[in-house]
């Protein structure tokens, strides 16, 4: 059993007090969107609806692109343009398709993981991959710096700034107000204070959002996520050719798992955690004892750690604006993927914007916005859950994750697995080998569980 | 017992406390002096089957025997060792045993009586991860771990963490069901046979066979009630942005 005490929910809600009571209400408001909603908001008579895109990752980049080939004004607002973001950097394969990105934007292709149990039992996964299926990896700053210039090509004004503060319209016509910082070279280090009227705000401004500042989305739990980069031997980088580990156990993290990534020319070795967040440096040495042999002789070239948030926040949505990405909190759990749903949700996003807007043409309302909230619940909720509940069980003990390694070595569980992550579809395998799966699932925790009690007898 | 490098410093004196170590049943190995554990082991598998046999046959105390023994050969060799290897210890580390071949248990050497002693089995596999726990190792590639705990049998599992645990639940359960059969009697004058007729005994009964099988701890009436909380947490955090629609006010 883990040993978190168990926070109730509260979301927004101040007090503290006794949660179990207070959602079980039905309380859920049925929404209805009426598309008469849009037919009654203004046209916009001598301009085109103006959007501003605060942060310039994969969602902001995403985000503008599809707003600006959608005929919206569209201004996107990025801190530091040559970012080079700590993150592990895999990318799955649906969103190269989908994104139309460049394969040279793609370091490498992993086609092989090797999951590692706390008792060092090491399975290989990846046989089951087809020659074209990969997980790319790349490098942040060259995967958002293509996004942006892409959506500056199609229209959109991307704006070197920082993002301060934003002054909420009195009444439903008035614009917001955004207050930044703008470095513009000419004007020195310092930046200019500038002012900029839009009618609706996308904030893509990552875990540590200021628009979600703004209109009080509330908080999340998050995890750290500490990674090094370590360049080793080019005879040790063969190994890591095509090849990412995941290794498991208490020593590497209580909650998560340590890894070791290959990027362009180095490894990444790294882990996380969200209830140990004081004990990272420790787990980051044991995540390096664990793969010592193969990384021996490396030099670390960087250190570097990041929030991975672990929920949505509890307000997505307020006014027109929106969270995308990071932001609203769209990092899945057990394998804390957010690349993809990041630029996804970003693009959904924009999406409802220019559909509700008919092209510019007419003035957004909250209504339009909460149509693209509405289809991201229900396009990837399956997922969210699904990842949530292996975590629940896979993640929660050594047990757990001597049984999760075991599972792996089950043709059929990687096929599913690779089929849900590189396809983001959460496809209904057959009955019958669900139900074997299933029933060997059950077998590997109970006798890795007999074990561990037989374990603590042997403790004096 | 986590072992820290610290205590290592001293070898001569750790040593020298030889009754300390008779005490502790120990694991089949212990970290303090490893790099002379490895060379002096090492050469076991050399002698062939029977050495390992020997080992394999013997009971338990055994394995502290040769702990005695060995600490014995590397006493005498501690001390000009001691101080070099102090620094090297961490690299050199490693689970070893006799019957742990190529990354996985030989079956063969659990032999008893002409079959597999999957007991025997069990016992080396929780040793192991015993010793991991306390001592992570690294992973290698040219000598990787690929036991499979599927490979002992189901009914070997059965006889020896199912078996004795259903006895007890069983027991309880007829403990329960005797005295509540009386009671009930004694209450309504309604045999056994007419109780089971009645709807509300029968839920009676399958309170208490549910309570029995769920409830075995103490702390089991937490962790249900925790359960239960868990599974519908992740759901009301993503349904949180719906639910304040109320307080939005907007055109």
């Amino acid at each position: 059993m883990s040993s978190i005490a168990f926070k109730p929910f509260t979301g927004l809600r101040r007090s503290s007090a006794v949660p179990t009571t207070t959602n079980t209400t039905p309380s859920k408001p049925v929404i209805k969107f009426h598309v008469s909603a849009a037919k009654t908001s203004p046209k916009l008579s001598n301009r085109d609806l103006r959007v501003a895109v605060i942060g310039g990752g994969p969602a902001g980049g995403a985000a503008a692109e599809t707003l600006a080939k959608g005929g919206i004004e569209t201004f996107l607002i990025e801190r530091k343009l040559d970012n080079c973001k700590p993150c592990g950097g895999a990318i799955p394969l649906c969103m190269v398709g989908e994104f139309d990105l460049p394969l040279d934007i793609i370091d490498r292709r992993v086609t092989k993981m090797k999951m590692i149990s706390p008792s060092n039992i090491a399975v290989d996964i990846g046989q089951t991959l087809k020659p074209h299926e990969y997980i790319g990896m790349v490098r942040r700053e060259v995967l958002d710096a293509y996004l942006r210039d892409r959506a500056k090509e199609n229209g959109a004004n991307v704006i070197n700034g920082l993002f301060l503060k934003m002054d909420m319209p009195k009444h439903w016509d008035e614009p917001y107000v955004l207050h930044y910082t703008e470095y513009d070279g000419k004007k020195g280090a310092m930046g200019e204070k500038v002012t900029l009227e839009v009618d609706a705000v996308i904030g893509a401004d990552g875990a540590n959002s200021r628009v979600a500042k703004a209109i009080n989305a509330g908080d999340y739990d998050y995890a750290i996520a500490f990674q090094e980069r370590i360049k080793i031997p080019d005879d040790k980088m063969v190994y890591y050719e095509n090849l990412a580990e995941m290794y498991v156990g208490d020593d590497v993290s209580p909650d998560f798992y340590g890894w070791v990534f290959p990027k362009c020319d180095h490894v990444a070795v790294g882990t996380g955690t969200v209830t140990h967040k004081s004990d990272i440096k420790k787990f980051q040495l044991a995540t390096r004892n664990r793969a010592k042999d193969k990384i021996l002789g490396g030099k670390i070239i960087r250190v570097e750690a990041h929030p991975i948030p672990e929920h949505p926040r509890p307000r997505r949505l307020s006014g027109r604006v929106a969270l995308v990405g990071d932001a609203a909190g769209y990092v899945t759990k057990c394998s804390g993927e957010g690349i993809y749903f990041a630029a996804k949700s970003g693009r959904m996003c924009a999406e409802a914007i220019v559909e509700g807007s008919q092209n510019g043409k007419k003035m957004v309302d909250e209504g339009d916005l909460r149509k693209y909230l509405e289809k991201w619940d229900k396009t990837y909720w399956p997922t969210y859950k699904v990842l949530d509940v292996l975590q629940k069980v896979f993640y929660r003990s050594n047990p757990a994750r001597e049984a999760f390694v075991e599972m792996c070595a089950d043709e059929y569980v990687q096929k599913m697995t690779f089929n849900s992550y590189l396809y983001k579809t959460v496809a209904p395998g057959n009955p019958l080998e669900d139900l074997k799966l299933a029933v060997n699932t059950i077998g590997s925790l109970v006798r890795a569980n007999a074990l561990r009690k037989e374990m603590e007898k042997l403790n004096i | 017992m986590s072992i820290s490098m610290a205590s290592f410093s001293p070898p001569p004196t750790s040593f020298s406390v030889k009754p300390h170590f008779t005490h502790k049943p120990t694991p089949f190995f212990r970290l303090k002096r490893p790099f002379l554990l490895l060379s002096s082991l090492k050469s076991l598998p050399d002698n062939g089957a029977g050495v390992s046999a020997s080992l394999a046959a013997a009971e338990d105390p055994s394995p502290k025997q040769k702990d005695l023994v060995l600490e014995k050969a590397m006493e005498g060799s501690a001390g000009p060792n001691g101080v070099a290897t102090s620094t090297e210890v961490e690299a050199l580390s490693k689970f070893e045993d006799p019957r742990w071949i190529g990354g996985t248990w030989d079956l063969k050497q659990f032999q008893k009586n002409g079959s597999t002693d999957w007991d025997a089995v069990i016992d080396a596999e929780v040793r192991r991860r015993k010793w991991l726990q306390d001592n992570p190792e690294t992973t290698s590639n040219d000598d990787p771990v690929v036991f499979d705990t599927s490979i002992i049998p189901w009914w070997a599992w059965m006889k020896r963490f199912h078996l004795p645990e259903a006895e007890l639940l069983n027991g309880r359960a007829a403990m329960i069901g005797f005295f509540m059969a009386y009671l009930v009697d004694s209450l309504t004058g309604l045999g056994l046979v007419d109780q089971m007729g009645n709807f509300f005994c029968k839920t009676l009964l399958f309170v208490a066979v549910v309570g029995v099988l769920l409830i075995r701890k103490n702390e089991d009436l937490d962790n249900i009630k925790q359960l239960i909380e868990e599974t519908t947490f992740y759901d009301k955090q993503w349904q949180a942005t719906w639910l304040d629609d109320t307080s939005s006010n907007n055109n």
